[in-house]
């Protein structure tokens, strides 16, 4: 039972991030070598997303970088790609957030010199043929329309708490008027525009030798040079009061995601101590999570509760923070999983007050020495290998940051006090003026109950402690100040039209 | 982060190739031992410094769930075991893994129960100690117990949401009479409400399954053997063997289709599973090892029906197919989801008739040595962080108890012919084994 062979190979890891400028305005490649990692990762960071959708054409970012990673290019019909690639056992994508589209793909050496032409067809030869556009926008609109409306309730909530925050601004939510209006001339005038020498930078992860930088630049040299136009960061309109937006539909349970802008990056010796507060507030799919100890351990009314600082797509599949998603504008948010309708009230409630104790007493010391400790060794599995790794050191020149995030994440758990963290706390979270995001059946009847801050008292299956009943009894009364011209009631149908 | 212990990953990769001619495809040295208590403890040291991961694989998971009204008891118990012990009580147990910053999850499927840890190997003492604690000790009561369920019942309503797991529900009900595959991984709805009266089976089903024989441990990462071995020991020899098997009936064979049309409480394009009873899981059996290829070469991305329905028709938002592993005789299903519903009917047959080409053609052999090349090196890149390589085992730790097999499938796929496949195909994919689920949106 057991196999002879070990490799030791050895191994150096040196972060090499070219550090002559720092910012959205550095175009240096940013390397990141790996001495004897036999698998060579590319992320070609484009600066380009959603927010450079034209207005009335909400989704062209999206489709344009999906023409370009499941489409043909001049040499290839998409069917073909799919055969050369397949015994490669590598593929190329391209990811596309609000301010990013990591044009990407990971290759065993071997298999380079096979798939480096694919790869790069992909990008600099697309084909634009009319019937991927046509695939493609079919799979986009049935992903809008039926998939997000109708099989996923918590990442409605969650588009629904975005596009009200950033509603008029480049950050809107994708629309499904604007996905039909999208011509493949768009796609093709999209493309020509963004996707441009001067708006690239270069990623190179792994065992790559110098020689393929020296050939990836030459390659993309075939780009246009274009001119980098990055919009300015999204004005959101200021949030007055509880603003709520119920979207009414058949629901077996009630989703919930509440929040509001904060102005304050990675990178800032603020942001740390926030994202301290937060972790213990409510780290992603954690059970040191407060949220998740109060609403799911102590009472059993759902499957987790969250909160977050930095943009967290895809959540109910990711255990750790996503890379290459990162904004210059980021909002405090809270993400309740489905709760039964009948608790919802009540759930809100919990939630709200939380974040309003946090707020008006700060984190006590010993949850904030356990939170500490606890982010020293977690953020060790933030990025465990090299393609993530790479992608934080994309984030790290996104953000302007001197150095390594991760590095600098575990050293400001050493250097932070407690009265930094209560600072950051009462400098940047509050609980008087935010969005929150309800899917949810009997809209009305939920209208009434929060405008009328009625009492919302909960019946449990199963007998609690009693520490936990005496708390309900206060949480049941915690008055949420809801008027009713700030209570929006949508039809699920009538989404994101 | 701090270079010391972000050195990272290792690279062992480099060389496998040069390894063809031996039957061996995984690149670690590893260890096994059994100790006297029936406890097995796989370890695996990889250069990954100051980090390893620790996986508990439990050999019960919803197949087990042999007793009426008693389905979805392993997976309510993967969140029982968060609960704590006298030692350290569940707030407690919470408290010390933050502490070390661990990540430290748990999942429950058809044929097994997994827990594990990431953590900093420094700690790797600690995290011994506290598994063995639980796995020997677990405590809590009934309103700890019935509060869990409503957490249980809150992840139902959850996975209810999507229209693939309203198919997967009835396909399972309607596919299988006796046996326990009969209800998924969460449980029949009914018995999940049920559960809050539960407590003291509860109890009994911990008793029986959460024994030293029925359970694999599994270290990989930044550990010396000798070491996690002697801790292991330490932590783990007291206790007592008790395993008691479950009685789970044997499925007769199917000698008729089986169809049915389930509605879907909300709007979904129509979802079209086509279903064939399969074999249990044996690497030295051909047929399943030949069938497993066949996901792929009849319906994966370079497939001719990929091809047809997903890029050229465009009939098909998505086909795929998925012919797993189990340890007892589970389903080899297709997956379809199409985009207008008269074609529900010709996306069937097209179905059918891709399985009767590979009944009457063999397959081509370059395609299929594409696919041999695919696997070992998709296997390959991803052994990459002590996590990952612990990820890839748990399945094969419950269908044969180690991971020696891992090289003997990757030997067996090797081995596989064109003639292995089509005979594969001529015996599994006959109407009579067949199941067939139709999911359609209330809302239009």
């Amino acid at each position: 039972m057991n196999t002879s062979l070990r490799l030791s190979l050895g191994i150096l890891l040196l972060i090499m991030v070219n550090m002559n400028a720092l910012g959205i305005d550095n175009n240096d490649p940013v390397l990141l070598p790996v001495k004897d990692d036999p698998t060579i990762s590319i992320r070609l960071w484009f600066k380009t997303g959603s927010q450079d959708d034209p207005s009335g054409k909400e989704g062209l970012a999206w489709l344009t970088a999906d023409m370009l990673s499941e489409g043909s290019t001049a040499n290839n019909s998409y069917e073909t790609i799919l055969e050369k690639l397949y015994p490669l056992a590598a593929a190329y994508s391209a990811d596309q957030s609000m301010e990013m589209t990591i044009y990407r793909g990971r290759v065993h050496k071997d298999n380079l010199e096979e798939y480096y032409p694919l790869f790069l067809d992909g990008l600099l030869r697309p084909a634009f043929k009319e019937e991927d556009f046509a695939r493609l926008k079919d799979r986009a609109h049935n992903y809008l329309q039926t998939i997000l409306k109708y099989s996923s309730d918590e990442e409605l909530g969650k588009a629904v708490l975005y596009d009200d925050i950033f509603k008029e601004t480049p950050y809107r939510m994708t629309t499904i008027g604007g996905l039909k209006s999208i011509t493949l001339g768009d796609i093709k005038q999209f493309y020509a525009q963004h996707y441009t020498r001067n708006n690239c930078v270069i990623g190179l992860g792994g065992g790559y030798s110098p020689e393929l930088l020296a050939r990836l630049q030459k390659d993309l040299l075939t780009l246009p040079p274009g001119e980098p136009k990055v919009p300015p960061k999204p004005k959101y309109e200021p949030i007055d009061g509880l603003n709520v937006t119920i979207v009414e539909k058949d629901a077996k349970a009630t989703a919930i995601s509440l929040g509001f802008p904060i102005d304050v990056l990675r990178g800032s010796k603020e942001w740390y101590a926030l994202a301290l507060a937060n972790s213990w507030m409510g780290e992603h799919r954690n059970s040191s999570s407060h949220l998740f100890q109060v609403i799911r351990a102590a009472r059993g009314l759902n499957y987790g509760d969250y909160s977050y600082i930095e943009n967290f797509p895809r959540g109910g599949q990711l255990q750790m923070p996503p890379v290459n998603a990162a904004r210059r504008q980021q909002i405090f948010e809270i993400w309740i999983r489905p709760v039964p309708n009948e608790t919802k009230h009540f759930v809100l409630r919990a939630a709200i007050r939380e974040l309003h104790k946090l707020v008006d007493n700060g984190l006590a010391k010993e949850p904030f020495e356990l939170t500490r400790n606890f982010l020293k060794k977690y953020a060790l599995h933030y990025a465990p290998d090299t393609d993530s790794r790479l992608g934080y050191a994309i984030d790290d020149r996104f953000y302007g940051i001197d150095g390594s995030h991760l590095e600098k994440f575990h050293q400001m758990m050493d250097e932070l006090t407690l009265k930094d963290v209560n600072e950051a706390i009462k400098k940047h979270l509050q609980y008087n003026n935010m969005k929150i995001a309800i899917i949810t059946n009997n809209a009305e009847e939920l209208k009434k109950q929060l405008v009328s801050n009625a009492e919302s008292p909960i019946q449990y299956d199963s007998p609690k402690s009693e520490d936990v009943y005496k708390e309900d009894k206060e949480i049941m009364k915690y008055p949420l100040k809801i008027v009713a011209d700030k209570v929006k009631i949508v039809k699920v149908e009538d989404l994101f039209k | 982060m701090s270079k010391t212990t972000y050195a990272g990953l290792i690279m062992m990769l480099a060389a496998p190739f040069a390894l063809a001619q031996t039957p061996q495809i995984f690149p670690y040295e590893y260890s096994t031992t059994k100790l006297d208590n029936g406890l097995t403890v796989i370890l695996i040291p990889m250069e990954s410094p100051g980090l390893a991961s620790y996986y508990s694989v439990v050999r019960t998971g919803s197949r087990d769930e042999w007793e009426p009204g008693k389905s979805g008891f392993a997976h309510f118990f993967e969140h029982m075991m968060f609960r704590g012990t006298d030692k350290y009580p569940g707030p407690v147990y919470d408290e010390i893994m933050t502490g070390l910053g661990a990540d430290a999850n748990a999942y429950t499927d058809d044929d097994l129960t997994v827990y594990h840890i990431n953590f900093a190997s420094e700690d790797l003492e600690r995290v011994v100690e506290l598994e063995a604690d639980r796995f020997q000790n677990l405590k809590y009561g009934e309103k700890e117990f019935q509060t869990e369920s409503g957490a249980v019942y809150g992840e139902f309503q959850k996975g209810r949401t999507s229209p693939w797991f309203v198919g997967m529900e009835k396909l399972q009900d309607m596919a299988f009479d006796v046996h326990t595959y009969k209800h998924t991984v969460i449980g029949f709805e009914k018995d999940i409400k049920d559960m809050p009266n539960m407590y003291e089976y509860s109890q009994s089903f911990f008793k029986r399954y959460y024994r030293p024989e029925n359970i694999v441990i599994l270290v990989v990462g930044d550990i010396q053997k000798d070491k996690t071995l002697e801790l292991i020991k330490k932590y783990y020899a007291s206790w007592k063997p008790g395993y008691v098997p479950p009685q789970i009936k044997p499925e007769p064979p199917q000698t008729k289709e089986r169809t049915a049309e389930v509605s879907y409480p909300g709007k979904t394009l129509p979802l079209l599973i086509a279903a064939y009873k399969g074999d249990a899981f044996d690497v030295k059996n051909k047929n399943v090892i030949a069938v497993s290829l066949l996901e792929e070469l009849a319906f994966g991305e370079t497939s001719d029906i990929y091809k047809k329905l997903v890029l050229n028709e465009q009939r098909v938002q998505l086909i795929e197919a998925q012919f797993a592993f189990n340890r007892d005789p589970f389903l080899l299903a297709v997956y379809a989801m199409i985009k207008d519903e008269k074609d529900i009917d010709y996306v069937k047959n097209e179905i059918y008739a891709a399985l009767k080409k590979s009944q009457d053609v063999l397959v081509d052999e370059k395609r299929l040595n594409d696919l041999k090349k695919r696997k070992k090196y998709s296997f390959l890149m991803n052994l990459d962080t002590p996590d990952n390589v612990a990820g890839f085992m748990p399945r094969f730790i419950t269908l044969t108890g180690g991971i020696g097999v891992v090289d003997e499938l990757y030997a067996a796929y090797d081995a596989i012919t064109p003639q292995d496949i089509q005979n594969a195909a001529r015996y599994y994919f006959t109407p009579e084994k067949r199941d067939v689920v139709l999911v359609k949106g209330e809302d239009k």
